[in-house]
């Protein structure tokens, strides 16, 4: 165990430009993929909060595409989008979405009714009732599944190599095949920080947020 | 009477089979303060929440100043009445200012930016009798009474003519109660607003009301000025409800 790790840092040292350009790659790949993960699923999620009779039908296809493994989810892509970082930026946007709706549709959906009926009865229309009173009050919970997302996105983009994407996954991937241990280890253990680092910054968010969304 | 402000002509309204307002007609004059009373479901909140276009009548007519709300702009309606509701229902991410300024942000009020809200906030902030120094702090940090009396000072910021308040003392204790009811006295006096108030205590509605209304299952039981309906009780329900008053039961 300790041998494996001093591998690893003299792989760091050795190759710090390379893993460097792999780091770079990865946190581009997963961005795309969250910023669509976030348009996408926030739209939607705010869709069937004012549409509650599609919320079930739109839920339920969120279910099943989150439920098809990765790797697979990957492998059914590629007939349509060939190999690359486009078919895993797809990918990785699909699986985003799921928690992005389900949070956003929880925090829009839970509300006090009373502060609604306040915000309506005092002749907010609509879309001022969704972005000065709804979307604040939840931004505590869709926040939680942002932060769910980008952790999930950033680990997940590390099985992107399979279908030719760059990303740390590259230094996992060439470990398998080559049988060296240490490469894999390098990269995951990359990987594993990134998405701590994400995890961390963004609960601290999340507590601001929570902590000023509720009574 | 004076001239009338609010109207309703023959409203029914049922909740599925149920039915909660049966052929309800009343008019209320410019400046009165109609304190409502009657048993939970008895129609009184439906009542109220006709006015603001919250509830849509079934058959019947709802005026107000002359309007068949039916034609008009929901939004624009509610902006000119105030709306006060038991659970205040105070926005939790806003600060006290924020709160009490939003309905003329809703509407792009003129004169509620920078220094002239928060004048405003202040002035009104007073006149519900709180402390201006109140303004930065958020709801969670009020007490239940501070927090009345903002949804109050809210419920006024947009200077409307005509107050709807539900309970809006329910779920505080006594004696705060009676300051609030001294308070929201004075406000109807100074400001001549005309007043829709629908409370559960007999006491409160004969204090505060210029008239009460009495329901029951619907329907009007009386309509009268309280010493009317101390006096000449129209029904049996309305005797019943100020005979408790009258002599009230002590535990011996």
């Amino acid at each position: 165990m300790l041998q494996l790790l001093s591998s690893v840092f003299t792989l760091y040292q050795e190759r710090a430009d390379w893993f460097a350009g792999l780091l770079a790659d990865h946190i581009a790949l997963a961005f795309c993929a969250i910023v669509m993960s976030l348009i996408i699923g926030l739209a939607l999620g705010i869709w069937i909060s004012e549409h509650p009779r599609i919320a079930p039908a739109v839920m339920g296809l969120c279910n099943v595409l989150y439920t098809i493994p990765a790797i697979s989810l990957l492998g059914i892509l590629i007939p349509f989008s060939g190999i690359g970082n486009e078919t895993a930026v797809i990918a990785l946007t699909i699986y985003g979405v799921m928690p992005m709706v389900r949070n956003t549709y929880a925090g829009l959906t839970t509300l006090d009714a009373d502060i609604l009926e306040a915000a309506k009865g005092m002749g907010s229309t609509r879309l001022q009732t969704l972005l000065r009173v709804k979307l604040p009050m939840a931004a505590g919970v869709i926040l939680a599944g942002v932060r769910n997302m980008v952790v999930m996105t950033i680990s997940v983009a590390g099985i992107a190599s399979f279908v030719g994407a760059g990303g740390l996954g590259v230094a996992i991937y060439r470990g398998i095949t080559i049988y060296n241990p240490a490469m894999t280890a390098a990269g995951s253990i990359l990987i594993a920080l990134l998405a701590l680092a994400f995890d961390l910054a963004l609960g601290k968010l999340e507590k601001y947020f929570k902590k000023r969304g509720s009574l | 009477m004076e001239e009338t402000v609010i109207r309703f002509e023959h409203v029914w309204k049922s909740y599925g089979e149920q039915p909660v307002l049966k052929d309800f007609s009343l008019e209320i004059g410019k400046g009165e303060f109609l304190a409502v009373i009657g048993r939970s479901g008895c129609g009184k909140t439906t009542a109220l929440k006709l006015v603001n276009g919250l509830i849509v009548p079934d058959t019947g007519r709802v005026e107000v100043k002359g309007q068949d709300i039916s034609c008009a702009d929901p939004v624009m309606l509610r902006r000119q009445i105030g709306y006060a509701i038991q659970n205040v229902g105070l926005f939790p991410h806003m600060t006290v200012e924020k709160n009490i300024a939003y309905v003329p942000s809703v509407s792009r009020m003129d004169g509620w930016k920078g220094e002239d809200r928060r004048k405003k906030t202040e002035e009104l902030l007073r006149q519900v009798g709180l402390s201006p120094a109140l303004a930065g702090r958020f709801p969670r940090e009020l007490s239940g009474g501070q927090r009345q009396r903002v949804g109050i000072a809210r419920a006024l910021a947009a200077s409307p003519d005509i107050l709807l308040m539900d309970e809006p003392f329910g779920a505080v204790d006594a004696i705060t109660r009676e300051q609030l009811q001294d308070e929201i006295l004075k406000i109807h006096r100074e400001r001549g607003l005309t007043v829709l108030f629908v409370t559960h205590d007999i006491e409160e509605a004969l204090k505060l009301g210029t008239r009460v209304l009495v329901m029951e299952e619907g329907t009007v039981q009386q309509c009268d000025i309280p010493s009317r309906l101390l006096s000449a009780p129209a029904t049996d329900f309305v005797e019943k409800l100020v005979c408790r008053r009258r002599e009230p039961e002590v535990r011996m």
